[in-house]
């Protein structure tokens, strides 16, 4: 099993390297912004102008604009989502059907492995992989706030917002590998993958801003992430863990019956 | 205890029914042959007894252990048909990380196996996608035999290599089978099934239509052999016992012959041949061999 993890690592450490620095890079990069403008004020100039959907999406996404919520709006910006999901869908894709793609699962798999070892090795090396560029991007918006003097949010809310974050990717990851359980081609299952987090992250958007929408956020996984309530408020709903885990878990289950009795390659 | 038991392995894709209950076994140090043309179910066998396919019924062992077992893999070799490496790994690397499988069974006959297939350290440093077909095709060998398996299952083995690099790999498997290690041959060439193995099981379409030993099996094929004489052809060549069909055409005559052929070169020694063309026998001619009782009972 670690020799399948290694081999994961060894094939991924440039790419998730670099997710980590961009996703770090880009963290730092809000905190300079809110440090480096009277955010409050240039809020309020904004919505005096802005129509009435604009207003709403300031005082549903921002709070009212308040550095703090900028700061976690960081979170919850796309380039943070696409730099996650991007580590999350790939690694899922390639665990299995990109393995059957380049053919070489059949060498690997007629080794002493089960293939329920060689599915928790991949397994185990997404949650480490995303857990590693979450924890990159979590102490860049510590160091951040800390280089440009904004109030700190705290370790505990930080430490919620990774567990938060991380459960969400995992149910995405769990679904894209249960694509791969019954996929040949990593680009299908990716793009399947991507479809799927795209329209759950709108489904979010839209019915956050408009009403008649509301009623279908619950069925976005995105709606179970809000980085706003766990860094500004400090709160961490029960609900959410619950949701965002048993979905992973029996997406990951799913995939492990189906992988388990497939023909291969 | 066998090191390899197939027990009436059925397999169905779909509608295509792919193994018909294919039996056979490879006892400790056997070289068995599994012979049959391209499509005939040898690989689909072959996943099987490795647990990468499920069959439909029977069952397949490894040293009694059930193929679906990862325990059963501990110690044999397996070098697929159409190999597939990590292209983004060097040559060593790749070695290791198999090797790394089996922590109990280090790769002894690792530095052996690069001199006898001539594999530098050069080759050793540059990452598979880069290797031509035929040294991958020899790092593939290398990874099945590092670790001195009990039973080493090669398909189709010798693709890509070149002639020379085949008769190493020859004497490698008869070196393999001599110090008591079982070896199972697939292949679609029978010339090469010939030299190394002992008994051979022939596929067509999921059956298998013989198990015999090598010399049974040489004495029941059809070859086909065509002679041209400088006059005509001699009289009562035709007759002979061991020609079971011939044509006659002009100053040309081919002979199909069953068996021993001294009887039949012993007549031709006497005779003016300008010409003589006498083939490796190809599968579809032992296929005939086989047949052909059925076809005349029908």
């Amino acid at each position: 099993m670690l020799n399948i993890v290694r081999r994961q690592l060894d094939r991924n450490w440039i790419f998730l390297l670099a997710c980590g620095v961009v996703l770090g890079g880009f963290e730092v990069l809000v905190c300079a912004m809110v440090a480096s403008v009277d955010v409050e004020g240039a809020f309020g100039e904004i919505t005096k102008f802005a129509p009435a959907v604009f207003r709403a999406m300031i005082e549903q996404t921002l709070m009212g604009g308040s550095p703090a919520a900028v700061l976690a709006f960081g979170w919850n910006h796309p380039v943070a989502h696409a730099l996650l999901t991007a580590v999350a869908i790939t690694l899922a894709a390639r665990a299995i059907a990109g393995e059957v793609e380049n053919g070489a699962i059949e060498l690997v798999l007629a080794q002493p492995v089960s293939r329920t070892q060689y599915f928790g090795a991949h397994v185990i090396f997404a949650v480490c992989a995303l857990s590693a560029v979450l924890a990159v991007g979590v102490l860049a918006t510590a160091i951040g706030q800390l280089a440009f003097s904004l109030s700190a949010f705290g370790w505990d809310r930080l430490a919620a917002l990774f567990v938060n974050a991380l459960l969400l990717q995992l149910a995405i990851y769990g679904l894209t590998l249960l694509a791969s359980a019954f996929g040949r081609e990593a680009g299908r299952v990716a793009l399947i993958g991507v479809m799927f987090a795209v329209l759950s992250f709108l489904v979010n958007a839209i019915a956050t801003l408009w009403d008649k929408a509301a009623p279908f956020k619950p069925f976005s996984l995105h709606s179970y992430f809000d980085p706003r309530e766990v860094l500004v408020e400090g709160h961490l709903a029960a609900g959410s863990i619950l949701v965002l885990a048993a979905f992973a878990a029996v997406a990951t289950a799913l995939a492990l019956i189906r992988f388990a009795r497939r023909d291969l390659p | 205890m066998n090191a390899l038991d197939v027990r009436d392995v059925k397999k169905q894709f779909g509608a295509v029914e792919a193994l018909r209950g294919v039996s056979f076994s490879v006892a400790p140090g056997e070289v068995f042959g599994y012979l049959g043309p391209n499509g005939a179910g040898k690989t689909t066998t072959l996943r099987i007894v490795l647990g990468l396919v499920r069959q439909s019924a029977g069952h397949a062992t490894l040293f009694g252990i059930d193929s679906t077992s990862p325990r059963s893999r501990a110690d044999i070799g397996f070098l697929p048909g159409d190999l597939r490496l990590y292209g983004d790994m060097t040559a060593q690397a790749t070695l290791d990380f198999f090797a790394r499988f089996r922590p109990a069974r280090p790769p002894v006959l690792r530095s052996m196996l690069l001199d006898a297939l001539n594999v530098d350290a050069a080759t050793l440093a540059r990452r598979v996608k880069f290797l031509s077909h035929g040294t991958r095709q020899k790092l593939g060998l290398i990874v099945a035999m590092q670790h001195d398996p009990a039973l080493v299952l090669l398909d189709e083995p010798t693709n890509g290599l070149d002639p020379l690099v085949q008769h190493a790999f020859r004497g490698l498997v008869a070196e393999f089978a001599a110090r008591g290690r079982s070896v199972l041959f697939s292949s679609h060439v029978l010339s090469e099934v010939e030299a190394v193995c002992k008994r051979v099981a022939i596929l067509r379409q999921g059956e298998i239509v013989a198990l015999e030993t090598i010399e049974h099996l040489r004495a029941k094929v059809v070859r086909k052999l065509t002679v041209r004489f400088r006059g005509a052809v001699p009289c009562g060549l035709v007759e002979s016992a061991r020609v079971t069909r011939s044509e006659v055409r002009g100053r040309e005559a081919v002979l199909w012959l069953q068996g021993d052929p001294n009887a039949v070169l012993r007549a031709l020694a006497a005779a003016d041949v300008e010409d003589l063309v006498f083939p490796e026998p190809e599968l579809e001619d032992i296929f005939l061999a086989y047949y052909q009782p059925e076809r005349r009972d029908a």
